[in-house]
């Protein structure tokens, strides 16, 4: 099976059409769910990545941070993937052609990659390794903003 | 000058009709617009949630807010820029929906909110910032600005969709 094949599966599914069949604020309702979970998400990696830097936060203990910060993120994640869901399937044959939309995956999975090895280590330290802490901070950064600006560009292209 | 003529006058514009008529240009300028609204509103959100008393309760306020202030206010300065560049590319269509104007209406009462706290408690953070549990009226400004950004994020993101004729 082809991926437009499976797309059109599940585009043409019951689910899909249950989706399909609520009014268009209902997509609405999804877009909305999908940017609260992006700024729990995105807010979170900047204010730990302002910490990794030096660039404030300077008593703050990292472990603590990090700690105070997971559930934000595990909760935005949780929001963009079902209401991510909810956006895709309705649609998903147009998405197989975009470059966007599969450029964003891949940096998904690079982010999150990231996010549960270099970053979960860095952060249950006291006092990192200024090195390490910098290079994960921008490296988190850089990919979850571009996870972010490839999601942006899917409904341009 | 009516609103309607200023807005056609700004949508015309070599920069309006550049902004929308680049295939890159508008995507990332709503982009930018993304990344300083998790720059401004995500920083702020911390800040509001302390001053509640719900997330890092056991460290002092004034940290926070010393700390986080000058990258919140970079990242509100980048959501302004983009917003207006925006506003220019869309602004014979965007005047004509209210929820644009619910928006704007939003983003006064939350600056004047933002300002009346700053005038008030922002100055003296020293003051009071090392108590776990803050006065109330500290409280309700964080909550206060909490509600009254996410409604304007809320307004912005509904634009595209209360389009329909």
């Amino acid at each position: 099976m082809s991926t437009l094949e499976l797309f059109k599966a599940i585009q043409t599914s019951d689910f899909s059409r249950l989706i399909g069949s609520q009014n268009h604020l209902f997509c609405a309702t999804a877009q909305l769910f999908h940017i609260a979970g992006l700024i729990l998400l995105l807010a979170s990696i900047v204010l730990v990545s302002i910490r990794l830097l030096g660039i404030g936060l300077p008593n703050q203990s990292l472990p603590q941070l990090a700690k105070a910060t997971k559930w934000l993120v595990w909760t935005g994640l949780g929001l963009l993937t079902v209401s991510g869901i909810v956006i895709f399937v309705p649609a998903a044959t147009n998405y197989e052609p975009n470059f966007f939309f599969w450029s964003k995956f891949i940096l998904l999975a690079a982010a999150l990659v990231v996010h549960v090895t270099l970053y979960r280590k860095i952060t249950t330290s006291e006092t990192p390794n200024p090195l390490i802490a910098k290079t994960t901070a921008v490296l988190s950064l850089t990919l979850w903003f571009s996870v972010a600006f490839a999601g942006r560009f899917i409904g341009f292209f | 000058m009516s609103l309607i003529e200023f807005a056609q006058l700004l949508y015309d514009s070599e920069m309006g009709t550049a902004l929308r008529e680049s295939i890159y240009a508008f995507p990332i300028v709503e982009g930018l617009h993304l990344i300083g609204l998790a720059f401004s509103f995500g920083l702020l959100m911390f800040i509001d949630l302390r001053l509640l008393g719900v997330f890092l309760e056991s460290e002092p306020a004034q940290e926070l807010l010393h700390s986080l202030r000058p990258w919140l206010l970079v990242g509100f300065v980048v959501t302004v820029i983009t917003g207006i560049l925006l506003f220019i590319a869309t602004a014979t269509k965007v005047i004509l929906l209210p929820v644009f104007y619910i928006k704007l209406g939003f983003i006064v009462l939350a600056g004047i909110n933002a300002v009346v706290f700053e005038l008030k408690w922002g100055r003296n953070v020293d003051d009071w910032g090392a108590q776990s549990v803050l006065p109330n009226s500290i409280k309700y400004a964080g909550l206060a600005s909490l509600v009254l950004w996410s409604v304007v994020i809320i307004a912005g993101r509904l634009i595209p969709y209360l389009n329909y004729e």
